[in-house]
């Protein structure tokens, strides 16, 4: 696991972690965990978290298209692992570019 | 005589509604605000729909300026993937950003576009927020921690539940349960009171702005409920008790408006305004359907058997995969939302058959034509009232983001945008859908009292908040202060500014080539301002005239 995929598994489950409090549900977070199946996500759930993540770091993401395949799945699920992923991919394509 | 400004925003607010409530006794400080104020109807842009009117509202800009057309747009350019609208699409200052930009405190709770939250110096609880991600949205980011700890504030209820909130679209399942979900919304709205009275009382600001949001829920789920007067005959008990908590809603939030107006003093400009008005509809023009059976539009393998009326509507999270049900190598015009009524052309260049530019006004004018024949099956009259053009509906640098055509029903309803078997099909109960013409209504001592002024526009709002805060309004602004609601001498001795209209004002707004012409930049799907460039806007806002 790189330092990058760290730091940002570290910010995911941290702000998870806080949301799934308020939420008032007592589960860990960790990169299994599912973003609808465990923390009860709805589609604009996933939407508003998503732009938080870019202001967070102030990158454009497609989170368009990862929610629409997602909404294609059988089973329609995000884990946090594949999120951690996703947010890696993009900030590193990001580097690649500037 | 800058005062202090209480901005309440009544969504799909309408005098056909709020009129009688005021004469039957229900709302009675509406009826002594208006004794002791300004009334209009306030005309809203094209479309009447919640985020490009209260955007407008906010920047005193039609969207082909401020950037925001639907609760939906493109990914970019390259793609057909939906996403949700928020506050980074909106290409123009606001008035939070004006009055920030001027030292003035800013309180801005439950309006529509402001997640993720601008940096204001005072509050923002951004509206169309899901309950679980509240925390993410406030600002301060300390501000969701004060707020979960009031006394009796429920998080969940105060923001956005999106099941809960697809009633007012999809419907209730059964009569059961219309009762509790007017009784929530009663007490969500009390949640926002409670928000505001916190912050008025702790740290209160010079621009105030609150929405309450149940008055278009209602109206859309509940429009005969909600039209009918005080003392209407229904068929079934649970008829009788939707209409008597309707009326409740209404009374109650014609309390937390008194109680508002008192808090602020009678030295403040308060205005209520709503983004549009609502009337009834009973009938849904499924689009997509009528340009499948047109040619125009081709289903793909995955679309779904054909339906009818039961699922005429859709929620937030089809809206969003909907385009899967398309085929896109055989699709040349297909409605994006079920929310705005606009047709997007698919232009050629990206594979398929698209409209090339030599076809493209031909092709559009064909549509056009074709609309205007259509007649509702049931009465033989025209189903489409209007049918506007890019270039009229939404003239701007932004246009090129904006749908080629945006029609009015003449139904005055919403289209479909799911596979059907027939084009028109009839609502199981009238619903309340979107009109042009909402309220205004507004009273400070510099206002006359008792007066009907007519007709203003929506764009007029934002040049009486500058105004009434002290500011210069920018020249490039669309709208206009109402003088006619002012009483005699008033701007003799309080003039309006006007601030110049400078070429900052010209590269604040984004340039976006007309698709008939080529492609749109991606850069016109860009956040507008990263934090990196705060520090700009100062400048820009002072440029543009908004501070001096």
């Amino acid at each position: 696991m790189t330092t990058a995929r760290d730091e940002i598994q570290t910010y995911l489950t941290t702000l998870l972690q806080e949301l799934a409090r308020d939420a008032a549900y007592t589960l860990d977070v960790d990169a299994d965990t599912g973003l609808f199946s465990d923390l009860g996500f709805e589609s604009l759930d996933a939407v508003v978290l998503g732009t938080a993540i870019q202001e967070h770091y102030e990158r454009t993401m497609p989170f368009a298209e990862l929610l629409a395949e997602v909404g294609q799945r059988k089973v329609r699920d995000l884990t946090v692992g594949e999120l951690v992923r996703f947010v890696e991919t993009h900030l590193s394509t990001a580097a690649q570019e500037a | 005589m800058p005062v202090k400004v209480l901005l309440i925003g009544l969504d799909g607010g309408t005098f056909s509604v709020l009129d009688p409530m005021v004469s039957h006794g229900v709302m009675p400080f509406l009826g002594r605000f208006l004794a002791e104020g300004v009334r209009a109807s306030l005309r809203t842009i094209v479309p009447p729909l919640t985020p490009p009117a209260w955007t407008s509202l906010a920047t005193g800009r039609t969207p082909g300026h401020h950037g925001v057309f639907d609760f939906f747009r493109m990914d970019s350019p390259e793609t057909r993937h939906i996403r949700f609208s928020s506050a980074r699409d909106i290409r123009v200052p606001t008035l939070w950003d004006a009055a920030t930009a001027a030292g003035l405190r800013v309180t801005a709770l439950n309006y529509c576009l402001t997640f993720p939250p601008p940096k204001v110096a005072g509050f923002v609880v951004p509206g169309w927020v899901p309950w679980r991600q509240l925390r993410l949205a406030c600002h301060p980011p300390d501000l969701f921690d004060r707020l979960k700890a009031l006394p009796g504030l429920d998080a969940r209820e105060l923001a956005m539940d999106t099941k809960f909130e697809e009633r007012a679209t999809e419907g209730c399942s059964n009569p059961h349960e219309y009762a509790p979900w007017i009784e929530r919304h009663t007490r969500r709205e009390g949640h926002w009171f409670e928000v505001f009275r916190h912050l008025t009382e702790t740290a209160p600001s010079e621009l105030t702005a609150v929405v309450f949001d149940g008055v278009d829920k209602l109206q859309h789920l509940c429009w005969p409920f909600v039209a009918a007067e005080p003392g209407a005959e229904w068929d079934e008990p649970w008829q009788a008790r939707a209409h008597a908590l309707c009326l409740d809603y209404f009374r109650r939030l014609d309390g937390l408006i008194e109680r508002m107006c008192a808090m602020v003093g009678e030295e403040a400009l308060v205005v209520l305004a709503s983004d549009h008005g609502f009337g009834p509809t009973r009938q849904v023009f499924h689009l997509n359907a009528w340009l499948a059976e047109r040619g125009y539009l081709a289903w793909s393998d995955e679309a779904p058997a054909r339906t009818g009326e039961s699922q005429a509507v859709l929620g937030v999270g089809q809206v969003a995969r909907h385009t899967f049900l398309m085929d896109w190598e055989r699709t040349r015009a297909f409605a994006t939302t079920p929310t705005s009524n606009g047709i997007y052309i698919v232009r050629a260049g990206g594979g398929g058959r698209g409209v090339t530019d030599a076809e493209y006004h031909a092709f559009r004018q064909r549509l056009v034509d074709e609309l205007r024949a259509e007649k509702d099956p049931g009465t033989g009259e025209p189903l489409v009232a209007r049918i506007d053009t890019r270039e009229e509906a939404f003239a701007g640098p932004l246009s090129a983001l904006a749908p080629d055509l945006s029609l009015t029903l003449a139904d005055g309803g919403l289209v479909s945008i799911l596979p059907s078997d027939r084009i028109v099909t009839p609502r199981a109960m009238v619903a309340g859908s979107h009109r042009p013409l909402g309220v205004f209504m507004a009273r400070s001592k510099a206002l006359r009292r008792g007066v009907d002024v007519g007709e203003l526009s929506i764009l007029d709002v934002a040049p009486l908040v500058l105004h009434g805060l002290g500011l210069a309004v920018p020249a490039e602004l669309e709208g206009r202060v109402p003088e006619e609601a002012f009483a005699s001498g008033v701007l003799a001795r309080w003039p309006v500014r006007v601030g110049g209209r400078s070429e900052m004002a010209e590269r604040a707004e984004i340039d976006v080539p007309d698709r008939a012409e080529e492609p749109p930049s991606s850069a016109a799907y860009a956040p507008a301002l990263g934090p990196a460039e705060e520090e700009a806007v100062m400048k820009r806002l002072q440029e543009l005239g908004y501070i001096e």
